[in-house]
């Protein structure tokens, strides 16, 4: 069946400025600019006030309406971003081979080297605007930093997929790089 | 951009299918997703059904309660003073333009003809000597 309409808000906070046409939003905030094109989906997405912004969809199928709120959490996230950023933190987990990781290109190309002993050296690009670097204060850690949440977690995923181990018992050679924690650039002040 | 017009009680709109093909009416009740009851007394369309698709909905509206009688609809009409304002409104005077141009006959068509060229013949000459005057001044 076709419900008549739903519709969500996304609130705007005061330091960051949003814009949206024709399905293309832009976040503007202290840490920078993010867009993002909904030109995919047929929903309404506009600006009633200008610390609000309204997704609505009428008479939409099932799926259709789950899209609404999908486009909401993006917007956040873009918001979020560009407020406070995001930072993943991997570790490097090892039985017996150290993990060696050189970060080279300005933070944007990472070489893995001696995972499990092997000669190939594993190269790991970052997605535009994600910068990643050796933690200073913790051993056998990388911190991947960046705006765009869905560019930070792909990378972060990138690095993770490339110390896969193979025609091992995985559950044994546990060795790799992992998400260990998930937060944000700029501290919460509380 | 969001939509400004709504299938609501109250909407004037404007028919395109069946017996009272270009008149208007207002919107009454909805019955479900595809339907609405309309009602036009003083545009005299008679009270029924209507296929939601075959409405065009127009910025005009009446505050009537849903399911009104025709008289208390009459009444709201009245009040707002709807068919003045849509006699006025420029939609209303492209519909009768299209009509009259469907309807004229050969002679009808014949002075059209006279008259857009003695118009046009004022405009030309208006034109001409404002452009010979630019073209002294070294403007064109």
């Amino acid at each position: 069946m076709k419900v008549v309409n739903t519709h969500q808000h996304v609130k705007v906070p005061d330091e960051v400025d949003v814009t949206v046409k024709s399905r293309v939003v832009t976040v503007k905030g202290a840490r920078g600019t993010l867009t993002k094109s909904f030109r995919h989906l047929a929903v309404d997405i506009f600006m009633p006030t200008k610390k609000t912004v309204r997704v609505e969809k009428w008479f939409g199928k099932r799926k259709e309406l789950a899209a609404v709120r999908t486009v909401c959490s993006h917007i956040t996230n873009l918001i979020n971003g560009v407020t406070s950023g995001y930072k993943y933190k991997m570790r490097a987990v090892y039985a017996h081979f150290p993990i060696n990781c050189s970060i080279t290109e300005g933070g944007t190309l990472i070489e893995v080297r001696n995972f499990l002993g092997e000669k190939f050296i594993r190269r790991v690009r970052m997605a535009d605007g994600v910068k990643c670097e050796n933690s200073k204060d913790q051993k056998d850690e990388l911190i991947v930093t960046g705006n765009s949440i869905e560019a930070v977690s792909q990378s972060a995923a990138l690095i993770q997929q490339s110390t896969t181990v193979k025609n091992k018992d995985i559950r044994k050679f546990l060795d790799g790089l992992y998400v260990s924690e998930k937060t944000t650039v700029v501290k919460p002040e509380d | 951009m969001p939509f400004k017009k709504f299938v609501e009680i109250g909407r004037i709109a404007v028919l395109q299918d069946g017996e009272s093909a270009g008149k208007i009416a207002a919107i009454i009740d909805v019955i479900d997703q595809n339907r609405v009851l309309i009602d036009g007394p003083c545009s005299g369309v008679p009270r029924q059904a209507y296929r939601i698709k075959n409405i065009h909905l127009t910025p005009l509206t009446i505050k009537v309660p849903f399911s009104s009688r025709s008289k208390v609809v009459r009444a709201a009409w009245d009040a707002e003073k709807i068919t003045q304002k849509w006699e006025e409104s420029s939609w209303a005077k492209r519909m009768a333009m299209k009509t009259r141009r469907n309807t004229l006959n050969d002679f009808d068509r014949f002075r059209l003809q006279k008259a857009k060229t003695a118009r046009n013949k004022i405009l030309t000459k208006a034109a001409n000597k404002n452009a010979k005057v630019l073209s002294k001044a070294g403007k064109l």
